[in-house]
């Protein structure tokens, strides 16, 4: 419900300011949503939303995979954390953006280097947030693992996990914008699918319509995203997770 | 003995927890240890837990660390896991029928699917009580468990405790603020300081079944009060 009050307010604004500009570069809701509807399959839009997902998700993934352990070693080894936390704290600030062209060179300019980009963006702030998260477990509930004898692998599938799991949802909400940015501009240089590319291929053509109908697609595709992650979240994270 | 401790420290980086402590503790005893609030009875605990190394002094325990269990002032139940799976908690799939069992016999067979938020102060205790007892420890420790009570459910709970510790012939170390929890559970009464033990009581009346209302169980809490003030 919530969502469709958020759907109707931007529908609203955009329905006003095709109406104002009553100019082609900004057409009307309903034009865009017959266009998509019509050429999601003859013109291989649902291609574009598949190869969009794919590189995005498998970039969420790969990111994760270091960071979760990234997070944990920083926030339960201080020695560790001491080498670690510098390196994050250097590196996060770096527009890594700009590195499409060495990942493409190094890459190949296929998939890859794409997905790389996005799971370079998004390791970052998930590692520094797992961390911060690990560092935020109640000293009692170490102790009590220890007074109860638990080995390391149940400390770590009892306590840590579990209390870092909230951690982990926030930073996939926190860095699923920015993948997505980052999604569009990779897929505006050397690609033949993709969102971005379908929304930067429209535009060259100044098919107005259907650039708007590619940029409503990316818009879904994050926002099916924001509600797979709160869902998996409700699913996973007991709500008195509190830690 | 199944517990020793000779002339035991404790120093934390900045101050010292106790000192010059000695006690010997018997199979079956049942301990109260009180004393002033920073007198380092909660630290004691964790040394003879193993939670926390002597600083000096020796200490000898006929149990492993298996063999001993402690149950902390606070309940310390995770909050993300259901009330019998915080029984559970490091223990293996088959002691499930177990803890079930133990949690029946402690009244807590409607909560034991409810998560910890759910339940109130009392049974919140009683599940922590639980998670040591599955363990079947030969020392239990009790580290003012019953302190966030109420009256009516600290009374009620120490007769549990006491019945369940006498029954299965465990050795109990309680530290204590409340006298009157002190007399009623201990066979002994241990009053330390932070430079050792300074008065021990033994309490002969320990398993008389009316002794809460025994004019004795007052004269001891009187004779602990005045022994307390005595050494302040």
């Amino acid at each position: 419900m919530k969502y469709l009050r958020g759907m109707l307010v931007v529908l609203i604004l955009w329905y006003i300011a095709a109406f104002l500009l009553a100019s082609p570069v900004i057409p009307f809701p309903h034009t865009v949503l017959m266009y998509a509807i019509g050429q999601f399959i003859p013109q291989e839009m649902h291609l574009h939303l598949l190869y969009s997902l794919y590189r995005i998700l498998s970039g969420l993934f790969i990111a994760l995979f270091f960071a979760i352990p990234t997070g944990m070693i920083a926030g339960r080894v201080p020695a560790l954390d001491r080498l670690i936390s510098p390196v994050l704290y250097l590196l996060y600030p770096l527009p890594k953006i700009a590195f499409l062209p060495v990942f493409m060179v190094l890459l190949g300019i296929g998939d890859l280097s794409k997905i790389i980009l996005i799971s370079v963006i998004i390791y970052f702030p998930a590692s520094v947030t797992i961390r911060d998260g690990v560092k935020e477990i109640p000293f009692e509930f170490l102790q009590l693992a220890e007074a109860y004898h638990l080995s390391r692998k149940q400390v770590l599938k009892d306590i840590i996990w579990p209390a870092i799991l909230p951690r982990i949802f926030s930073s996939l909400r926190i860095t699923l914008g920015i993948s997505l940015s980052v999604l569009f501009i990779s897929e505006t240089y050397a690609a033949s699918h993709g969102l971005g590319y379908s929304i930067m291929n429209y535009w060259v053509m100044a098919q107005y319509t259907g650039m708007y109908a590619a940029i409503v697609l990316l818009s879904i595709l994050g926002l099916l995203l924001y509600i797979i992650v709160d869902w998996a979240e409700r699913l996973c994270v007991h709500p008195r997770t509190n830690t | 003995m199944i517990l020793s401790l000779t002339d035991a420290k404790l120093d934390y980086p900045k101050t010292t927890a106790f000192q010059h402590f000695s006690l010997n503790v018997k199979a079956g005893e049942m301990v109260s240890i009180i004393g002033p609030s920073g007198c380092g009875k909660t630290s004691l605990l964790y040394a003879i837990a193993g939670l926390l190394p002597l600083s000096g002094g020796t200490m000898q325990r006929a149990v492993g660390n298996e063999g001993v269990a402690l149950m902390f002032q606070q309940d310390r139940l995770l909050p993300w896991k259901r009330v019998i799976n915080n029984v559970l908690l490091g223990l293996p799939g088959e002691k499930t029928d177990e803890a079930e069992e133990l949690l029946q016999s402690m009244g807590l067979s409607s909560v034991m699917q409810h998560y910890p938020h759910e339940l109130s102060g009392g049974m919140r205790q009683r599940v922590a009580l639980a998670r040591a007892l599955i363990r079947k420890p030969n020392i239990l420790l009790l580290d003012e468990p019953l302190a966030s009570l109420d009256e009516q459910q600290r009374e009620v709970l120490q007769n549990d405790i006491k019945e369940y510790v006498q029954n299965h012939s465990i050795t109990l170390l309680l530290v204590t603020h409340s006298l009157q929890e002190a007399v009623f559970m201990g066979s002994r009464i241990v009053m330390m300081t932070n430079k050792g033990v300074s008065y021990e009581l033994q309490n002969q009346l320990h398993g008389e079944a009316n002794l809460r209302t025994r004019d004795e169980f007052f004269t001891m809490q009187k004779t602990l009060r005045h022994h307390m003030e005595a050494s302040r």
